[in-house]
């Protein structure tokens, strides 16, 4: 049976990919970090929480990183381990920094000279990309990033290459737009939106307060996603891939769709506030997916309006429970 | 009122040559050096003579780029108008061997120098000037000529920690509207030059060979091609920088390209032997990516800042030789009065 390593296991995309892998009959191990409450809930909702071996480490000891791939010896590595927010990033930029760049350094310096047969993801993302006009932006595209997330992302996506490059790994980029689920973090705009949508209809708030509503993204489905990443693993040669739906939505178009989905109207709930404005942000995101689409045969399925409409769902549901819980 | 710089990488060759211009333009010249049981501040012996009037005098704060508390403390102290940050672990097959260092001093240590000016600045409302040490290895294998439009392809972690450090440089600006500055830096060399790198490498070798005192210069990619300035002339494009109206990020080259060969070839010939007979070329010294051909577009720097690059090719090939080959000779008279003694030799294994 193929072992997989996932690091980052806890979180959305974690869930989703290791669920993915042990349907198609992995053993997965899920490496996350270790020194605070393991969140599980994700694992849990999708019931397989109990199917997987957990490893907690700490990320930043080259030690217990090197014992847990020598005692894990996998066939494939994912990496999924950051600090995933862009606001934040401006909050804890060296933190950031830390664990989306140099923890990458180690991993591969790891990989290398432990696990060279390992295939290996990397999680980069379109926030690599940053100030863009308006082209189409597809894996041939120079990187800009905006932001100490970003950054920190560019400099993890060109070491793979790097890595790839000099040494031959099967190491590989998924150049991921954003991509949601119920299991997406309420920090997240997406989450936020639905969440108080729910609250909202259930009369436990509001308003729904943001900053720019004028961005535009890809808005995919994290469950699609974590296929492509998979596809990218099997393929013979390494190389890099934009993941992404290209459907483009504004927040604004999100907002109304999750709204609509309970039957309310936003313009009555939706405030902007100028404070909630990043330091810079970038636009408009408008993803070319074709060599996915050509060499991976995936492309993402999943609408937007049912994305809104699964999410929403899913904070109705938590949102009864909880207050069943408390009553 | 005297202006204030903060130099990073004091110690180093750019770190040098910057803090005598800088004294020359009446600045209080400050530097950050690592701490280490044997002092490494052999470039800037000279500026650290108690016999000399403070105002000719460097003044050293310890710190390192690993450490943001520190680095905090001395912006703190120091207030400076001007930040220059040379400080790297700036070797590029070395980073192949300390990959995550070089991430963490390079490109992790820039970011927390900006985190200590940006709340310098929030707190004193001081506005302080901002250089980053920016470099061609960036480009890798992008197409020369290189210029500032060009999309980076590091080829190594040295050059991918650059790169990080590039960008928290333009997001610090962008985002906080800091006086930040980019100098990206093709190959710049001189007698101050660091032994394990190739120019000064070979350029100690020749006064060696010559001397008597080594027979063999074993050398990586002879065919590689790089625009090579003279560091001198190159600190003064940073200071030039920080003195515009507006910030921006620029290529500091020479404009012209050499192969490795045609620096051996130019250095030997230079006390009159052919390279042909004393350079072997060792595999050891290949890089696991090799970076082909830099090559600095400066139309932009020319029309900008009105700098240009005073020192040629040959020039730069004569000076370095004529300096090691006076070393050379102290190492000869040293070793025929102490016979049977050895010289503190150089790194011959990098």
């Amino acid at each position: 049976m193929p072992n997989a390593l996932i690091f980052g296991v806890t979180g959305q995309d974690g869930a989703y990919l290791a669920r993915l892998l042990l349907e198609k009959g992995y053993v997965v191990s899920g490496a996350h970090r270790r020194g605070r409450e393991t969140q599980t809930a994700g694992l849990c909702e999708l019931g397989i929480a109990d199917a997987l071996q957990l490893l907690s480490v700490d990320y930043h000891n080259e030690n217990e990183m090197t014992s847990l791939i020598e005692s894990v010896a996998p066939d494939e590595i994912y990496n999924l381990a950051a600090q995933s927010s862009v606001a934040q990033s401006f909050q804890i930029p060296v933190e950031t920094s830390l664990i989306n760049g140099v923890f990458v350094a180690r991993l591969l310096e790891i990989v290398r000279q432990k696990a060279p047969q390992a295939r290996f993801f990397q999680a980069s993302s379109s926030e690599i990309f940053g100030a863009v006009d308006n082209s189409l932006l597809c894996e041939s595209t120079p990187l800009r990033p905006r932001n100490p997330y970003g950054t920190s992302k560019a400099y993890a996506h060109h070491l793979v290459r790097n890595y790839r490059e000099a040494f031959g790994l099967h190491a590989s980029c998924g150049i991921l737009f954003t991509h949601e689920s119920p299991l997406r973090g309420p920090q997240f705009v997406s989450r936020k939106v639905t969440l108080a949508v729910a609250r909202i209809k259930n009369g436990l708030q509001d308003e729904l307060v943001l900053g720019n509503t004028d961005v535009s993204r890809a808005w995919g489905f994290a469950g699609e996603y974590v296929e492509a990443m998979w596809r990218m693993l099997q393929q013979t040669h390494a190389t890099d891939f934009v993941i992404a739906t290209e459907q483009v939505r504004t927040l604004r178009t999100w907002v109304a769709l999750a709204f609509e989905t309970v039957g309310l109207e936003a313009e009555k709930y939706l405030r902007t506030d100028a404070q909630l404005l990043r330091p810079n942000d970038s636009f408009v995101m408008r993803p070319d997916s074709s060599k996915a689409q050509q060499m991976l045969g995936w492309k993402a399925q999943l609408k937007a309006e049912e994305l809104v409409k699964m999410m929403v769902e899913a904070d109705m549901r938590r949102v009864v429970e909880s207050r069943c819980e408390i009553q | 009122m005297k202006k204030r710089a903060l130099i990073t990488g004091i110690t180093g060759q750019d770190g040098s040559y910057l803090a005598e211009l800088l004294l020359e333009k009446d600045y209080e010249v400050h530097g950050v050096v690592r701490r280490a049981s044997s002092p490494s501040t052999s470039r800037i012996d000279q500026l650290l003579q108690t016999s000399l009037p403070p105002e000719k005098q460097v003044v050293l704060h310890f710190g390192d780029m690993a450490d943001a508390s520190g680095l905090r403390t001395i912006v703190d102290d120091v207030q400076p108008d001007e930040v220059y940050n040379l400080a790297a672990q700036s070797h590029v097959k070395v980073s192949f061997d300390q990959p995550e260092y070089t991430a963490d001093v390079v490109g992790v240590g820039t970011l927390r120098l900006l985190e200590a000016v940006r709340a310098f600045q929030n707190r004193s409302g001081k506005k302080t000037r901002f250089y980053q040490a920016s470099s061609s290895e960036m480009f890798g294998a992008a197409k020369p000529p290189q210029s500032i439009l060009t999309p980076f392809h590091p080829r190594s972690p040295y050059a991918v920690a650059k790169v990080q450090a590039f960008w928290h440089t333009v997001n610090h600006r962008e985002s906080y509207g800091m006086f930040n500055c980019n100098g990206i830096l093709f190959n710049h060399e001189g007698p101050r030059r660091g032994e394990t790198f190739v120019t000064r490498k070979i350029t100690r070798a020749v006064g060696r060979i010559k001397m008597g005192l080594q027979d063999k210069l074993a050398l990586g990619n002879l065919d590689a091609l790089r625009d090579w300035g003279h560091a001198r002339d190159f600190v003064e494009a940073m200071w030039m920088m920080l003195q515009h109206d507006s910030p921006g990020d620029y290529v500091v080259a020479t404009g012209e390209a050499h192969t490795v060969r045609e620096f051996a070839n130019h250095a030997f010939a230079a006390v009159d032997l052919n390279y042909e007979d004393f350079v072997v070329v060792d595999p050891r010294f290949f890089r696991p990516a090799e970076v082909d051909f830099l090559l600095g577009d400066i139309t932009d720097i020319k029309s900008r800042l009105g700098w240009q690059p005073r020192t040629t090719f040959e020039g730069l090939v004569q000076e370095m030789v004529a300096a090691d080959l006076e070393i050379a000779q102290r190492e000869k008279l040293f070793l025929e009065a102490n016979p049977g003694s050895a010289l503190k030799g150089s790194v011959e294994s990098l």
